[in-house]
């Protein structure tokens, strides 16, 4: 009788592991830790809530006073915005950021899995999904770079691209229509991760699918595969277009010629040691251990190799100035792009061939191989954490700038413009929550301003971080105050004292018991409107407001409606071995 | 096919990866004032050369622990001397500094010394600084270390400085939150001189302005340039180079710069002068001394000079500005620049500042004034 209960070992750990059990280690992870607001103090999440604020006071107007003394929010793909804005009807803005981020986190090893299952069985599909849960690269994007909409636009991504390879093998319309829709969902969150995901992930798709129909393992013939491929890409190619009209008509208007502003990711990692900490160590954690795994396997077998190219590719871009590839392939774009998103990716693109070897340890080695991938991804996922308070390019910490939303709030300040200097991300809190506008503003591809552009630095209030570019940008900007009505400047690092007192500031007041200062020149006119070519017309702002949502609202309607009644096609043994190989 | 694709993997990253160490490093890799870590491939300092690019870039670094290890010991420097030698002290221009880049230029080489001379540019937040610094190297088996001097500050001797200076407080009714008057008649001031000067750069407006009242003013000189169609080319402020805050009877050279705008487009220019009631001291009273007019190491003329701490206090950042006057007292030219080090009380620094070649010749006189930032009165 007991001998009839007992469940063998060796099918505990063969066995696939629920795809709802994984979504509910992914949200005792990451659920507390977003709940508590972890992400608050990364670099982008304030730039995230800010751009939501607009869209919840003006969710069809995308020109945005508040920065660069006038921008247009089309020059941004909309998507996770405006969800954080209808969210923040219900919880509050940063609530409604940390939910949208949940979501997104959720909905990785989702795709995860799903993008899995084209390449491996269902075991190693389910244990890559787990996998995704732990990487260092989703903590470094999550909790230290905030880049919400490049998290969310890859998981929607790798939801799409098994759709794509359903149509590509098996032309099912209901595949076409819910990967043209996630994939339009992807693109209106963001925009580069569907111009690199084109080749990176996309690519690979196609060769696979294609050796597939080479090979008589799915009912397509090449050409089919192909010209099905093609036909994909021009839908979502089209409606992509569409969609993001407004952000094409904005780019062609005003490409960005600004001089290339510095990033650490561009640096080469072996002669910039906190930079290959930063941008290798922490994103790939445990998973440089398996590196020769994923090298040898991918190469072993035939269905892996695109996944393989498609990894190596990605992670040598990851590696940003390590290798001369990326200058060479992108030119100008490599002056312009920040390369800890190829890292995340290419961590993405490994994760099959991780589940594959996940899957193989487990049933050879058991508890042993439990134990060991356990503490490998607690481990990334916790130096990924502990990163986050001890590397130098952690954000300042937070920092009180209710007083100075009140200053701005009071007294018909707001009728001029104000700087803020040493704020850091915090600038984005103080856009937020005041009616004054400033010059300056941390999203570099909409700035127009030639104070900013000329200089090859990023925002002012990090000037010093970016050297005599930095602080000439700075002195252009303080030069013109009287054009642009800057009359307050708020100090919170008084390495900048000095050039406000010589050039004509007097301090007037300090809050939050010292730490930050305001700072005022007597002699500005209040501020007047800059006027710009860059304005969006109403058509666009209608298109804006209604078609990135709407593209979302589609994916979710054909899911919910539609519900797949099998995942993908084909699963195929990768490396069969002997049975016996695996058990002990 | 797999061995092969493993080998060419392999290859090809290892490949890509020595490419890159012999690429020019991007200048939108570097990030200033951001720990940036040791490199792992460091080369050997077996030339004066690469020894002493090593050692700026430790100092670059702040690795002081690395640098002090590529420093002479025969000289008597320790660590500490050494940082803050570097770094600077008392709220000085350098502390706030970051070396931004260096070059070097081999002077002299021999078997077991050479001389470098390294032209160093600084960040600062009063825009980039320049330091021409010559350092000895040192065979030392078959490495070269750097010889690295100490300055010698004077020590000045424990006294008590009376305090006898003019002070000038401003009661704002209770209007908190403004530090100009704003229920009194502004003081009295007058642009005394204007002149357009045509520059490589563009055109520069430089003069003089003056409080002609009994109580200290804030001023700020703007200039609005028009073509001859009373077009508006430009509207630029005199920004840092002018004393802002003028005591009684004070005048302060003012010079406000026109990039890009040639002295021919030009048909007239507007000045504007605004000043405010402010509240000021006459304190801390500095001295310009031994003031010459001299060639530097480039050939170029400097105005050379020292100045000299008359009160109590540090001045953390002083900053000269000098006007310039040919033959007939017209101010042709301002030139300023800010001193990194602090001056101690009682104490003095040397200072120079660039007059254009081609208007070395004209000048007959010069006129030096001295601003300046205190960490304490800020």
């Amino acid at each position: 009788m007991q001998s009839e209960t007992t469940i063998k070992p060796s099918n505990n750990y063969s066995r696939p592991i629920p795809l709802l059990a994984i979504l509910l280690v992914a949200l005792a992870v990451h659920g507390p830790l977003l709940m508590m607001q972890l992400p608050s103090g990364s670099f982008d999440t304030n730039f995230h809530i800010f751009f939501a604020s607009h869209y919840v006071h003006h969710w069809f107007n995308p020109w945005n006073e508040k920065w660069f003394a006038g921008f247009s929010q089309t020059t941004y793909p909309p998507l996770t915005h405006q969800w954080i804005a209808l969210f923040s009807n219900v919880v509050g803005l940063n609530m409604g950021y940390m939910l949208v981020q949940l979501i997104a986190v959720l909905l990785l090893p989702v795709g995860v899995y799903r993008f899995a299952r084209i390449w491996v069985d269902e075991t190693a599909a389910s244990c890559a999904a787990l996998g995704s849960v732990f990487l260092g690269a989703l903590a470094f994007l999550v909790y230290q770079a905030g880049q919400l909409a490049t998290v969310a636009s890859a998981a929607l991504y790798l939801n799409a691209l098994p759709y794509f390879y359903e149509w590509m093998t098996s032309a099912s319309k209901l595949s076409l229509a819910k990967g043209v829709a996630i994939g339009w969902a992807a693109a209106a969150a963001h925009h580069v991760t569907l111009i690199f995901g084109l080749v990176l992930f996309a690519g690979p798709v196609l060769w696979v699918a294609c050796l597939d129909a080479h090979k008589e393992r799915v009912s397509a013939s090449i050409a089919g595969a192909i010209g099905r491929a093609i036909a994909f890409a021009v839908l979502i190619g089209a409606g992509v277009g569409i969609i993001l009209l407004p952000y094409w008509v904005a780019i062609i208007q005003h490409p960005i010629h600004q001089i290339p502003i510095p990033h650490d990711s561009r640096a080469n990692f072996l002669l910039k040691t906190t930079a290959g900490i930063n941008y290798f160590i922490i994103p790939y954690g445990a998973l440089i251990l398996a590196l020769p795994f994923i090298l040898w396997r991918g190469a072993s077998a035939q269905r892996l190799r695109p996944l393989l190219w498609g990894f190596w590719v990605t992670a040598i871009f990851g590696l940003g100035g390590t290798t001369p590839l990326p200058r060479w392939l992108l030119g100008r774009a490599f002056e312009i792009l920040t390369f800890e998103r190829f890292t995340f990716w290419a961590t993405l693109l490994a994760m099959p061939i991780v589940g594959q070897f996940a899957a193989e340890w487990l049933r050879r080695y058991r508890t042993k191989a439990a134990v060991g991938l356990s503490i490998a991804a607690v481990g990334t996922l916790s130096l990924a954490l502990a990163w986050l308070a001890i590397n130098p390019y952690r954000p300042t910490g937070t920092l009180n700038v209710d007083p100075v939303d009140a200053f701005l709030n009071r007294d018909g300040h707001d009728a001029y413009r104000y700087l803020t200097l040493g704020f850091g991300n915090e600038l984005s809190k103080v856009s937020t929550y005041t009616d004054a506008s400033t010059v300056d503003g941390e999203y570099n591809s909409a700035r127009l301003l030639p104070e900013m552009t000329h200089y090859g630095s990023a925002q002012l209030t990090n000037a010093k971080f970016y050297g005599s570019a930095g602080m000439d940008s700075l002195r252009s900007m303080l030069r013109h105050a009287s054009r642009y009505g800057l009359k307050f400047i708020f100090v919170h690092d008084p390495y900048y004292e000095p050039l406000l007192t010589f050039a004509g500031w007097r301090k007037i007041e300090t809050f939050d018991e010292g730490s930050i200062t305001a700072w005022e020149k007597d002699d500005v006119p209040p501020a007047h409107r800059i006027l710009s070519d860059a304005v969006p017309p109403a058509w666009q702002g209608l298109m804006w407001g209604t078609l990135p949502i709407g593209a979302s609202a589609l994916a979710i309607f054909l899911e919910v409606f539609f519900p797949n009644k099998r995942r993908v096609p084909v699963s195929i043994p990768v490396h069969p071995r002997k049975e016996n190989q695996f058990v002990a | 096919m797999k061995l092969f694709l493993i080998i060419f993997f392999v290859a090809a990253t290892v490949a890509l990866i020595i490419a890159g160490l012999y690429q020019t490093p991007t200048a939108s890799a570097d990030t200033v004032g951001i720990t940036s870590g040791s490199s792992l491939l460091a080369p050997k300092p077996d030339t004066p050369d690469r020894a002493l690019t090593l050692f700026l870039q430790d100092m670059q670094r702040r690795n002081w622990r690395k640098a002090f290890g590529d420093v002479a010991q025969a000289n008597g420097v320790d660590e500490q001397a050494m940082m803050q030698e570097w770094s600077g002290s008392n709220g000085s221009l350098r502390t706030f500094s970051s070396l931004e880049g260096f070059q070097l230029w081999p002077l002299h080489e021999s078997n077991d010394d050479a001389q470098i001379r390294a032209h160093m540019r600084w960040s600062t937040p009063v825009g980039p600084v320049e330091e021409v610094r010559d350092f000895g190297m040192q065979r030392d088996g078959n490495i070269w270390k750097v010889v690295f001097s100490k300055i010698e500050v004077p020590a000045t001797p424990a006294q008590v400085v009376p305090v006898t200076y003019l002070r000038w407080d401003l009661v704002t009714g209770g209007e908190s939150g403004s530090w100009g008057s704003r229920n009194v008649d502004a003081p009295r001031v007058r642009i005394i001189s204007m002149n357009a000067v045509d520059s490589a750069e563009g055109t520069v407006i430089v003069g003089e302005v003056t409080n002609e009242d009994t109580v200290p003013a804030f001023v700020n000189v703007n200039a609005t340039l028009s073509d001859e169609d009373g077009k508006v080319l430009d509207e630029e402020s005199s920004f840092d180079r002018i004393a802002h805050i003028l005591l009684p009877k004070e005048v302060s050279p003012y010079r406000i710069d026109f990039p890009g705008i040639p002295l021919a487009d030009v048909k007239n220019v507007r000045m504007d002068v605004r000043p405010a009631l402010v509240p000021a001291s006459a304190d801390p009273v500095i001295g310009v001394i031994n003031q010459k007019i001299d060639k530097d190491a480039q050939g170029n003329s400097v105005l050379r000079g020292e100045l000299l701490n008359q009160s109590g206090e540090t001045v953390n950042i002083p900053h000269v500005i000098a006007s310039f006057y040919d033959g007939n007292g017209r101010v042709i030219w301002v030139s300023d620049g800010y001193i990194d080090r602090a001056l101690v009380p009682l104490g003095s620094e040397p200072f120079a500042v660039e007059i254009p070649r081609s208007l070395a010749a004209k000048v007959q006189s010069y006129h030096v004034v001295v601003n300046h930032y205190d960490l304490k009165n800020s």
